[in-house]
């Protein structure tokens, strides 16, 4: 695999939540507002490159009994340690705060170790760099697409800025409960099968 | 080299953790005193911003020079009402109780603690104080800030580590679910003392307001610690009511 | 009886995929038949069962503040680690089980494939141990009785959605949204039904 086909792969062909069903939980959790979207699709892309560039480093190392706890802990140090220096500065400090609810969810976010179980552990450091900024690409898409949407139909508005309710919506309060994020996704995966035929399941 | 051997398996691991607990050890003991005076202005902000004092825009030390300009004085009082000691309001070294955490447990008779709820009255006589609870995914917390009257409202600012977007955050980012509380009243010695209703809070009813939409957790834990404390708390504003009282006659 | 409205409660109510909507990808990707979904259902029910318990006696005798008391040392707080001991506690644990599961069912191994490092990031498990915290109980007793109540909540959750998805089969999904579409939708549906168990307090 070429590198361009390392780094394009994962946003369309082989997206981490429309065809590998990884990150779900997050994406149903921060798809409310586009704003909260877009902070947690920013944050996944840097902590899934960068974890997956130091464990490619790491990979020949690595006892294979522990692999899991060393993947998380160096995971975990990271998302802390960026949380850690964002909070210390001034004009950082607002930033953070939009970031640092979603610190567990990025820990636990299953693309960051999937991809460090699937990739990262069997390929040189930099096609794994690529390879993590690519699926944390492909999976913030996925959740500006149904954020859109929700935040939309779910509260009249785009980044809080109001849109739909001057022309007299009332917003569909079902539209922000989590069941109609999975329908939107059910959506997505129709769409997206419907053009590439070749991802149909038989 | 043989990757899998129990010795180097356990080096390994000792040797990942050592360093992992070393850098983030540095980082923490580095970045505290920064990270802490970030976290004291915005405290501080939330309180101005409680008692309808316009923050947005303000740096760090605007924030401190505005608390210092508006604050008359602060102390601690005990679950008893009487007062445990002063904080600082001078504005080189401003002192603010900040461990709500502790205070927390401290009122649910747990761990080591000792009761000394923060009271900070503003120099026009309005009081602010704190309140602190369990929201859905994590801590909710915030500011009351109460008239010289000892049981309307003046505003309320309220702030959490990790509630949805869009919906149990709404309680931070929703400046109407903040403006419902202006004007209302404290139900002082009755349960309960304050309340956020589900589905909407009926007309005239003095001590209540309309829960988030889609957030019954958030809005539950956040009516949870408003309750907990203001029953901490009633003890001194009973003092405070009966002293307004004794002065009017 | 609080025993039983606990364990009740914790199965239904606040079940972890419908109410929470915790531990979604490993719930929707080995969902294809009932019997590999009962054996990660299984896997999840052990997984809880032990962290749980075991993260529970940390936070009472080593996190939560004041839990230092018998060592001496009352005023010490070390919540803040409460994150990263459980999320190390949890892939230690995995990766035992992993291993047992390995030696006793390669069958079962094979099958579960990248799932099984991948409970150690299954939020259902973290989830678990975080609304421990907390819940505040007050005994090992009620977290064990939690551990398990919401271990066969999720145990539940994934039979029935196979059991759905085997019946599916033979049913006419367009194309495109044959396999994880419909299954999105299907389980949104399910969230939406839930959703009737969630203003009964017992």
């Amino acid at each position: 695999m070429t590198l361009k086909e390392t780094f394009l792969n994962p946003i369309l062909k082989g997206n981490p939540i429309t065809v590998l069903v990884l990150g779900i939980c997050s994406s149903l959790a921060v798809t409310v507002t586009l704003k909260g979207a877009l902070v947690m699709a920013l944050s996944v892309t840097v902590v899934c490159g960068l974890s997956s560039l130091v464990m490619s480093l790491l990979r020949k190392g690595i006892p294979n009994r522990v692999r899991i706890i060393v993947q998380l802990v160096v995971v975990a140090m990271m998302v802390i340690l960026v949380d850690q220096i964002l909070k210390s500065f001034e004009a950082t400090y607002a930033i953070d705060k939009q970031l640092s609810v979603y610190i567990g969810l990025i820990i636990t976010n299953c693309i960051v170790m999937g991809r460090i179980e699937a990739f990262a552990l069997g390929n040189k450091p930099w096609p794994s760099f690529l390879d993590g900024v690519a699926n944390g690409t492909g999976y913030g898409l996925i959740l500006i697409i149904v954020a859109f949407f929700r935040e939309l139909l779910g509260s009249g508005t785009l980044f809080g800025i109001d849109i739909l309710n001057r022309l007299g919506y009332v917003p569909n309060n079902l539209v922000i409960l989590p069941p109609f994020a999975l329908i939107l996704l059910g959506c997505i995966v129709w769409v997206q099968r419907s053009i590439q035929k070749d991802l149909q399941e038989k | 080299m043989n990757t899998n051997g129990n010795i180097y398996t356990i080096v390994y691991t000792t040797v990942i953790v050592v360093i992992v607990a070393g850098i983030l050890a540095a980082a923490a003991t580095f970045l505290k005193p920064s990270q802490q005076a970030n976290i004291k202005a915005e405290t501080i902000s939330q309180m101005l911003q409680a008692a309808q004092f316009e923050t947005a825009g303000m740096n760090n030390v605007q924030k401190l020079d505005k608390y210092a300009a508006e604050i008359d004085r602060a102390f601690t009082v005990d679950a008893q009402g009487a007062k445990v000691k002063d904080l600082d309001v001078s504005r080189g070294n401003i002192e603010l109780e900040d461990g709500l955490k502790a205070q927390n447990y401290a009122l649910a008779g747990k761990g080591g603690y000792t009761v000394g709820l923060p009271v900070y009255i503003l120099k026009d006589g309005v009081t602010v104080i704190p309140c602190y609870g369990a929201g859905l995914w994590g801590p909710v917390w915030g500011y009351l800030a109460i008239e010289p009257d000892g049981c309307t409202i003046k505003g309320a600012y309220f702030d959490h580590e990790s509630e949805t977007a869009g919906l149990g955050a709404r309680i931070k980012d929703d400046p109407a679910f903040r403006s419902q509380f202006v004007g209302k009243k404290i139900a002082w010695g009755q349960e309960p003392r304050f309340d956020i209703i589900k589905g909407g809070a009926p007309a005239g009813q003095q001590n209540a307001i309309d829960a988030i939409t889609g957030a019954t957790m958030t809005s539950n834990g956040l009516n949870g610690a408003i309750n907990n404390w203001l029953k901490a708390y009633e003890p001194y504003f009973n003092g405070i009511i009966a002293a307004k009282a004794a002065e009017e006659e | 009886m609080e025993y039983l409205s606990l364990f009740v409660k914790s199965i239904f109510v606040d079940n972890m995929i419908f109410a929470y909507f915790l531990g979604m990808c490993s719930f929707l990707a080995v969902s294809k038949n009932v019997k590999t979904a009962a054996g990660l259902g299984v896997a999840v029910i052990a997984v809880l069962l032990i962290t749980l318990p075991v993260n529970y006696l940390l936070n009472t005798y080593i996190l939560q503040p004041g839990a230092l008391k018998w060592a001496g040392l009352p005023d010490v707080d070390l919540s803040f680690l409460s994150f990263i001991v459980f999320i190390a506690v949890i892939a230690a644990i995995v990766q035992i089980v992993e291993m047992v599961v390995e030696k006793f069912s390669p069958e079962l191994y094979s099958s579960l494939g990248i799932f099984l490092p991948l409970i150690a990031v299954n939020c259902a498990i973290l989830g678990g141990s975080l609304f421990m915290q907390q819940k505040d109980f007050v005994n090992i007793g009620e977290a064990s009785v939690y551990a398990l109540g919401s271990g066969l909540g999720w145990f539940l959750a994934i039979v029935s959605l196979a059991a759905i998805r085997e019946k599916m089969s033979y049913s006419n999904v367009p194309p495109a949204l044959k396999g994880l579409g419909i299954t999105f939708i299907t389980v949104g549906l399910m969230g939406m039904a839930f959703m009737t168990f969630m203003g009964i307090s017992l």
